[in-house]
Formats: C-alpha cells, structure tokens, sequence
C-alpha cells in the first residue's frame, strides 16, 4: 500500500499513465495492423483520443468526491496532488481528437456541421472543448492567483458541464447506445451522488460550518 | 481544400491494374481454397468453403468494369464491416460471423403477390437464373465512408421475373436470418431482429439493383452477408441487407430495421444524396476506405453517381422528405 501510495505520488508515473494512451493507436495501425483499423485509421485515432479525453475528464473529477469521502485515505490525498495534470491531460486529448477530425474532414466541414446545418452532437462536443480550453489556460499557476481561490473554483465547476457534454456527444457518436459510457461516467455520477449526501449530513452536524468544497 | 474532386480516382487505371488486381488473384486463390477443401482442410476453417459457390470464376459484366473506378483492397472490404448481427465494430463481424455459422445449405424463398411462390437453395438459384457475372460498383455507407468493390452476383430483375408477381405486388420485402443462437447481435437486441428491408418493385427491377454471392471472385464470405446479399449501389449500404432467407411481395410499403430503430435518421429511400444531411453528420463528403491517414474526403455524388440510371425513379418525389 505505502508503495502503491508513493507510486500515486510521482509526478513521472502519472505522466506515463496519461502518455502512454496516446501511443497505443501506433499498435493496430504499425505493429500488428487490423484491417478494421487500417481502413480508416484516422477515424480510429478520432475515436480513440475522444474515448482518452472522456476517460481522463471523468477521472479527474472523482478526485474530490473521493477526497471528500475518503478525507483521510493517502491514496485520495496523492490522487489530489495530481488533479491539475490529469485535467490538463483531459483538454490535450480533446484538442488531438480536434486535430484528427479537422485533418479528416476540413474546417469547412466543422463549420457546415455547427453553423450551416448545427448538428446538436457537434455543438455539443465544441462546447465541451471550448470549456476545457478555458480551464486549461486558467490553470497556469499566475492565472489562477490572479483570478483568485473562489472564483476560480466558481469557473472551474464548468468542468461538470464539459463532462454531461462530453458523455452526450459520446453517446451520439453512435448510431447504438455506447455502453462503455456507463462505465467511464457512472462511477463518477455514483461518487457524485454519495459527495453530495455526505456533505449534506455533514452541514446538518456542523451547522456553521462552511460546506466542503 | 480538403475535399477532393471525383476525378482522381474515376479516371480509369491501367488496364493490367484492373485485370491482375481483382480478376486473375482472387480467381487463382479461390481455386486453391478449393483445393484445400477437397484435401480435407475445410473443416478447419469452415467459413472458407462454405456459402454459395456456383457459378465461380464469374464473366465481367462490361457495363460495370472495374477499369473504371479503382476497387478498395480486398482486407478492408471483408474486414471493415458493419453487420450488427455479428457485433457493432467494425472488426467485429470478420471474428463473430465466422465461429460456426452456417451458410451452407441455404434456401432463400420467394413469397407473398406472386404466381411462382418457392423455395431455394442458393446454389441451384443461381443454376436457374443463368449464372452469375462481376460488376463494380461504388458503395457508400450513411456513415459518410466509402468502397468500390467488385461484387459477383445476378440481376434483382431477373429473381422478380422468376417469382412473376402480380399485378398488385408494389413492393418486395426482404427478410434476413434469425438465428440467436449464432448470432450474438440477436442475443443481445441490439437492433430489432430479424433485419428487414424493402425496395419498391420498379427500385428492384432498376438495372443496377444486383444480388450478390460473392466479392472479390469469390463466395461471400460470413461477414459480408453469405451467402446472397442485396446490393444498391445509388442507396446507403444499410439497404444491402445480408444474408436473405426471404422475399416477399407486397402491396405496401414495407418497414425496414433502422427505419424502425431511428425515423428520423433513416428513411425507407436511403439514396444517397449530398444535399440530405443526416441529423448528426453532413453527407456532402465521405471518406475513403483504405486512403491512409491524410486521404481528406471526396465529394459524395448524387445517387453515389449512378443518377443516369435511377434519377428516373424519383421524379417528383421530394427528396428531402423521402430520405
Ligand atoms: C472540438 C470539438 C469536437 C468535435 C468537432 C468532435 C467531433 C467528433 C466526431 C466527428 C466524432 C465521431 C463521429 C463518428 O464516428 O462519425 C466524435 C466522437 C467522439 N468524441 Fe468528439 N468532437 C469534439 C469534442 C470532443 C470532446 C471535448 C470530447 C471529450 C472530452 C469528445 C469525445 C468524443 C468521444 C468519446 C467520441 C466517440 C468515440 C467512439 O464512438 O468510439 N469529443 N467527435
């Protein structure tokens, strides 16, 4: 436990976890090719980096919820350390995933489906991108001083709104209900919903307590 | 800027491209599973053997060559599949269709507003019709990508001429396999099962509406919808429907699969249109199959560029509404 706690803690082992992702696409195209990749590997990198963006937006987000269960467990607590990186992470692979599609299907493309004929899944996820931007820029340490602890934690409560976007431009990527978004959002709407009783009973005890954020 | 003209890649190739690349190879390969087969290898892999397998090598027919267009390689085509029977990935139809299926025997039934309803198996349907011949054909999927493949197969005309329908016979309505027990997709509902699909009966006796038994000069394999399949190449590919068990002729309009699983993104028509977008995506491009990472998209043509036979067909029918 102590070393998978100080594993947690390093900064190099969480930046292997969030690179290594991005690699994995080499394998099906280069190393063992799959022709069901092969046949349109750009798509296949679309997909894979929306997937890791999805993934990485909803993994960050249990940092808090966990933290706030679990205040005492060093594995919470190391998680926490890492929130700004992984979250930073979540906006690099949307921004791949924005590079693929704008190499696969042209800025004219991008611009019929949101202006010309607004496809609400392609709003959807320009609206989730545009709010990790914005998060992302905000996170540089002399930003985040200048705009100050509660408003930036105001500002940065939009990440919930880029990850209800996000999980609904997934599933509308699909012509079939995708069920490996259950497994990427449910943990987190489950954390969610047990943060939000526990600080409930929490200020009920602590009457003048502020509320944990 | 991204989007390249259809020139490229309709101007004819070499005549020695067209004739090694999808006529002598696959023919000499076919005949060496044959001879696989009959050395007694075919129960180790079942699916290469299995299906319809009369009437191979078939002729070119020369109104569809493949000089033409330059056909997509032969691992995409039966290896990039959307068979939702067989699973939702792509990749997923190759695996699951082919972990012992059956698809030989097969009898396929002509039935309903016809004054020769029957049954047959494929093999001696195809005896019956006369054979089969080799059409290219471009195929565009409703999920704006696209192939050109050389199909082998018959004439829909010549099946509809077998059943003779009857003067109130409007519609055929086509029917594929039901069999959850192979099927994982069945087991699972992920579409409502069994697949149907419909075509109005001047659509099936249009020139260009073909059955297909097999691609590439040989017997379908599973994935692409052994052992006969439709094949409208004006139409998105779900109009394709795999693996028919049944034809039946109707007065109304039948209902078809995705029809019944999504109205507002696809219709009964499903012919390719440029300027119908789908709900989520625009149809005006497509991406090419097996172009590599930075093919960019072509224009998607009206009727997938087969106007100057079917434009006929829809005369007055408002498009957009009859997507
Ligand atoms: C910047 C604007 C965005 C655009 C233009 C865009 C576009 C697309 C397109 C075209 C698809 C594939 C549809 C198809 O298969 O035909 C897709 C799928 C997807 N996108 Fe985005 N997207 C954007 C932002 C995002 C963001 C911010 C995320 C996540 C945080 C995301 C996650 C996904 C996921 C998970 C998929 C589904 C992959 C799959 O089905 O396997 N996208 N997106």
């Amino acid at each position: 436990m102590a070393f998978f706690e100080k594993l947690l803690r390093s900064k190099i082992f969480v930046w292997t976890l969030l690179v290594l992702p991005g690699l994995w696409p080499l394998w099906p195209i280069f190393v063992v090719p799959d022709p069901s990749v092969g046949a349109d590997p750009l798509k296949f990198i679309l997909h894979h980096f929306g997937f890791v963006a999805c993934v990485l937006l909803a993994v960050v987000l249990t940092f808090t919820p966990l933290r706030v269960l679990w205040p005492k467990s060093k594995l919470a607590q190391a998680l926490n350390r890492h929130r700004r990186l992984v979250g930073v992470g979540a906006f690099a692979y949307a921004l791949l995933h924005l590079i693929a599609y704008l190499l696969g299907n042209g800025l004219s493309t991008l611009v019929h489906d949101a202006y010309v004929v607004p496809k609400p899944f392609i709003l959807a996820g320009l609206t989730a991108f545009t709010i990790l931007l914005v998060l992302a820029i905000t996170s540089l340490h002399a930003l985040v001083r200048w705009i100050g602890g509660r408003r930036w934690k105001n500002l940065h409560r939009l990440a919930y709104l880029a990850a209800a976007l996000a999980a609904y431009h997934q599933i509308y990527a699909r012509k079939l209900f995708p069920v490996q978004v259950l497994w990427i959002f449910g943990p987190l709407a489950l954390l969610e919903i047990a943060r939000i009783v526990r600080q409930r009973a929490n200020a009920a005890a602590r009457p003048k307590a502020a509320a944990a954020g | 800027m991204l989007i390249r003209s259809p020139k490229s890649w309709e101007i004819p190739t070499s005549a020695v491209t067209s004739a090694s690349l999808y006529h002598d190879r696959p023919r000499r390969d076919f005949l060496r599973t044959l001879g696989l087969g009959l050395a007694g290898a075919a129960l180790l892999r079942p699916s290469a053997l299995l299906a319809a397998t009369a009437g191979f090598p078939a002729k070119g027919n020369p109104l569809y060559p493949g000089s033409a267009l330059k056909p997509t390689p032969e691992e995409y085509v039966t290896g990039y599949n959307n068979f939702y029977e067989f699973g939702t990935d792509k990749g997923d139809p190759k695996e699951l269709a082919n972990q012992g299926w059956k698809t030989d025997p097969w009898t396929i039934e002509l039935a309903g507003l016809v004054r020769s309803p029957a049954k047959f198996d494929v093999n001696e349907l195809v005896k019956k019709i006369g054979g089969i011949e080799e059409r290219v054909y471009r195929h565009r999927c409703v999920e704006a990508w696209s192939m050109v493949i050389p199909w082998d197969g018959f004439a829909l005309a010549k099946l509809v001429a077998l059943a003779d329908p009857k003067p109130e016979a409007k519609f055929l309505k086509l029917t594929s396999f039901n069999d959850p027990k192979s099927s994982i997709g069945q087991r699972d509902h992920n579409l409502n099962y069994p697949y149907v699909e419909g075509l109005r009966l001047d659509e099936a006796t249009n020139e260009l509406a073909f059955l297909a038994t097999g691609v590439y000069g040989k017997p379908l394999p599973n994935q692409n919808g052994a052992p006969i399949r439709l094949v409208t190449p004006w139409k998105y590919g779900f109009k394709g429907i795999k693996s028919i068990v049944r034809i039946e002729f109707t007065a109304t309009q039948p209902t078809n699969t995705w029809n019944i699983m999504a109205p507002s993104e696809y219709g009964f028509y499903a012919n390719v249109n440029p300027t119908v977008d789908h709900p989520r995506w625009s149809q005006a491009s497509e991406r090419i199959i097996g172009g590599g990472i930075f093919s960019g998209r072509q224009a998607t043509l009206m009727f997938n560029g087969y106007d100057k036979q079917v434009a006929g067909l829809y005369k007055g029918l408002d498009l957009a509404k009859n997507y």
